[in-house]
């Protein structure tokens, strides 16, 4: 090519480049602006929970997205974090974000515990450590009368200062979800555009090529797992600040492991808002269940994600955004 | 001595796929490893890049003991290898898959980004460097392997049958390839079954059958060796009396 | 004594524990497949045994072959609909296939059954017999013994007849298989009716001792992965072994750390299965 010619192909770039950041802006800023749209409060506390899913989801999908190592037990990071941040506030009278960094390095020893042993093994004893370590946890967690039993722990019933984030608006939440969430996916963006996100994509795609090729897989796979344990601990202190109460089973439980794993795979594992998209379709949705046929709801609502969980499985493993993709390709196809 | 294997045996159960074998290699050599199917010399292959470990014998790398070391070791030193089958990463781009190879020598995307552009210019796979991997033939897929391992920058180079299913003409390109990789000063090792490749390329071909080493020399030679056409023809005649 | 009856109640469960870790273990060797919806198709079986006898009041020598049975065509179907589609493709999509198949089977079960835990009959198996100190519970011998026997069955089947030799061929080397003739599809799918026969015999034998709910699924997997996990993976021999080895660590625990934190030592003890030996007691690495 002449260097005239790279020139322009740079330029371009640099302008495509600059559009795009331009778009991310002013997206941002709309979303920003939404709790002002939304006059209900029973909506913006919606808004909020979208965001808190988006948060968890993108956490998930740096391990089990880009990394294609599937946690099928995340919920021991998230209520890792839910409980440290109570638990700062009923054992120390802290505010209970104060709480946030012991959980998350609380989740990165266990990240630890359970991926250096597995990630030297085939896929599927990775996903079964997970599981074995969320109930392993919940168990524990549930006979242990100090960090609340069967019971749970609650936050600050009145708040005593700012610093306690306990507000009666869901607006606050929402705006400090908000950014949590940018700055994960700027996270997200940037570590696969660098060398770790390739080698992810090579360990994904062909690992014994990966490893050929000089990729320290199973160090890349650890990094990826830490990364996601931790901002899925700090997803955990959030929930624990917004709702003030978390037990076993909202921070332990299975359904909180398979909500991660299911708005992922909806909206697209291994792409940037893959999540989010997940979490605007389906948080909704289960609140509008729960709301419409009560206790009964949870069952179906369950039963329902195992089938979608399946069909994405066996039709579409790349979720919303493979579909999206293939009709891109097929409207492409019709055009020439 | 570049590459050193002494006494390797791989043994899978009772069955001894290599049984003793010796291997050595100079710096700016070609070596073709030939000889017929199941005569063990892709085992071999796999044992000399890192993928299989020889149940006993020693493998030294510049004198480095590399035996047991897991193929990530193998690349860091400078032994790269491609896949007989191509093993591209399909959803990336052919440009981002050279780019993971060239991540192993420069941390900076900017940097990887400018080395992969290298490596695709000098295997002539500039035109298709932002396709997807999976959409390539198999001529193209193979020149990616090779473009792939080359951007890991290595001084020893294997090629497991990258000169396969390629119709005449491709097999000209590509020997032309392998040419100019050695001209860049890197030492070779090819796994081959087209003969004419070894003819042409190999400056000394190893015969493996049943495991071992029965004949080494000048490709021209070890073609007429009495031993080797045995090996070759055994093989053949013993397949056409089956089928008979 | 105590430490005898705990260890004799143990060597029972564990040889439950071991038919259908089995299962699991088959269909896993054989195509690298694991089944999350493992534990849950025991859980179906043993609803299966529990309607058969409380509303036909069918005894065991009934409802057993009737479970094994349903959950053999359940495997095949799970096979032929599912599996066989993801079997080649990313491992996501072959975890989540049988991950989401578990929560289908677990939350229809939760929604139509609700979480009520039942049980069978009391008096299905006769009474309690006390023989040199040790209480031995009809229902528990029995599940054991024939845990174990179906158990060294399918040991047997696989290794001393032709057709497992031929299952046993497509789970070395698929390929080759083809090569000689053996067709891989009806194979697998016969592994994984086989496998889940498994569950289904269990499932109808722990029914006899054990409380029926739609949450039993959850911790029958884990404890079908520890089994797996120590007694190597595509090991029918090391299955049993290992299942036999936690059916007695189990029942320890429970009496030393109490009920409550009993799974929790089988679950520790998986962790450090994986940290410490990943193969298995029996296996190579």
């Amino acid at each position: 090519m002449s260097g005239g010619g790279m020139a322009m192909t740079a330029s371009r770039g640099a302008w495509g480049r600059g559009v795009a950041v331009l778009g991310v802006l002013a997206v941002l800023a709309l979303a920003a602006l939404l709790p002002f749209a939304l006059q209900d409060v029973f909506h913006q506390r919606i808004a909020a929970l979208v965001l808190l899913a988006a948060i968890s989801a993108s956490a998930w999908n740096l391990i089990g997205g880009y990394a294609g190592q599937v946690s099928i037990g995340h919920a021991v990071f998230f209520g890792v974090g839910a409980y440290s941040a109570l638990l700062g506030y009923t054992l120390f009278e802290w505010p209970p974000i104060a709480g946030a960094p012991f959980g998350i390095l609380i989740s990165l020893v266990f990240a630890t515990i359970i991926g250096l042993p597995t990630f030297r093994l085939r896929g599927h004893y990775f996903s079964m450590a997970t599981i074995a370590a969320a109930e392993l946890v919940r168990i524990l967690v549930v006979n242990w009368p100090l960090v609340g039993g069967a019971v749970g722990l609650m936050g600050p019933a009145v708040p005593r200062s700012t610093l306690d984030l306990s507000f009666t608006s869901p607006r606050p939440y929402y705006w400090t979800f908000l950014g949590t969430l940018t700055a994960l996916l700027l996270v997200t963006h940037w570590m696969s555009r660098s060398r770790m996100g390739f080698y992810l994509r090579a360990i994904k795609g062909q690992e014994r090529a990966a490893r050929s090729l000089g990729v320290p897989v199973q160090r890349y796979k650890y990094y990826a797992l830490l990364l996601s344990a931790g901002f899925t601990s700090l997803a955990g202190s959030l929930y624990a600040l917004m709702v003030g109460f978390v037990d076993p089973d909202s921070g332990f439980g299975i359904l909180i492991s398979v909500r991660m794993v299911i708005i992922t795979a909806l909206g697209g594992v291994g792409t940037l808002f893959g999540p989010l998209a997940g979490a605007v379709i389906l948080v909704p949705l289960e609140e509008w269940t729960n709301a419409t046929f009560g206790g009964a709801g949870t069952g179906i609502t369950y039963v329902v994600y195992g089938f979608v969980i399946m069909l994405i499985s066996r039709f579409a493993p790349g979720g919303l955004a493979e579909l999206w993709r293939r009709l891109q390709a097929a409207g492409r196809r019709h055009a020439a | 001595m570049l590459l050193e294997a002494r006494g390797i045996v791989k043994a899978f159960g009772s069955f001894r796929a290599v049984d003793g074998a010796d291997f050595h290699l100079a710096e700016g050599e070609i070596v073709g490893l030939i000889g017929p199917n199941g005569a063990g010399k892709s085992t071999f292959f796999n044992c000399l890049a890192g993928e299989l470990q020889p149940t006993s014998g020693r493998i030294l790398f510049r004198g480095r003991d590399i035996t047991r070391a897991p193929p990530e070791a193998h690349a860091r030193l400078g032994l790269a290898r491609t896949w007989q089958v191509p093993a591209v990463f399909e959803e990336m781009t052919v440009r981002e898959n050279v780019m993971v190879g060239a991540f192993l020598r420069h941390g900076h995307r900017q940097e990887a980004m400018r080395r992969a552009d290298e490596m695709l210019a000098f295997t002539g796979l500039s035109p298709l460097a932002a396709s997807r991997a999976g959409s390539l033939g198999t001529p193209a897929r193979k020149r990616l392997e090779i473009a792939r391992a080359l951007a890991t920058e290595p001084e020893l180079l294997l090629l497991d049958e990258a000169l396969a299913g390629l119709t005449p003409a491709e097999v000209q390109a590509a020997i032309e390839l392998v040419r100019r990789i050695h001209a860049r000063g890197i030492t070779l090792v090819i796994v081959e079954h087209v003969m004419e490749v070894i003819l042409t390329l190999a400056q000394r071909a190893v015969v493996f059958h049943q495991g071992r080493v029965i004949a080494e020399g000048a490709p021209r030679a070890v073609v007429e060796d009495p031993a080797v056409i045995e090996a070759y023809l055994g093989h053949s005649l013993r397949r056409r009396s089956a089928r008979a | 004594m105590i430490l005898a009856q705990l260890v004799l109640n143990g060597l029972l469960v564990g040889a439950v524990y071991a038919l259908f870790s089995s299962g699991l273990t088959l269909i896993w060797g054989m195509m690298n497949v694991v089944n999350f919806a493992h534990g849950d198709f025991v859980m179906l079986a043993m609803y299966v045994a529990f309607f058969a006898a409380t509303l036909l009041g069918w005894g065991p020598a009934a409802f057993v072959p009737v479970a094994a049975m349903a959950l053999f065509l359940l495997g095949v179907l799970v096979y032929l609909m599912l599996v066989r589609h993801v079997m080649r493709g990313p491992m996501l999509a072959q975890i989540l296939s049988t991950f989401g198949l578990a929560l289908v089977l677990r939350y229809a079960a939760l929604w139509a059954f609700s979480a009520n835990f039942v049980s069978l009959p009391e008096d299905l198996t006769g009474q309690v017999v006390t023989l040199g100190g040790l209480r031995f519970e009809p229902s528990r011998v029995l599940a054991g013994i024939a845990a174990l026997l179906v158990t060294l069955g399918l040991h047997l089947l696989l290794t001393r007849t032709a057709l497992g030799s031929r299952l046993l061929a497509v789970a070395e080397d698929r390929t080759a298989a083809m090569l000689v003739g053996i067709r891989p599809d009806p194979m697998q799918a016969l592994a994984w009716g086989i496998g889940a026969a498994c569950t289904g015999i269990a499932g109808g034998l722990i029914a006899l001792f054990f409380y029926v709910a739609p949450s039993v699924g959850e911790s029958l997997v884990l404890i079908a992965f520890v089994v797996v996990c120590l007694g190597g993976f595509g090991s029918v021999p090391g299955a049993l072994v290992a299942g036999l080895a936690i059916g007695v660590i189990e029942s320890l625990s429970a009496f030393w750390v109490g009920a409550a934190f009993k799974d929790v030592v089988v679950y520790a003890l998986f962790l450090g299965a994986l940290w410490f030996r990943p193969q298995g007691l029996l296996g190579k690495a």
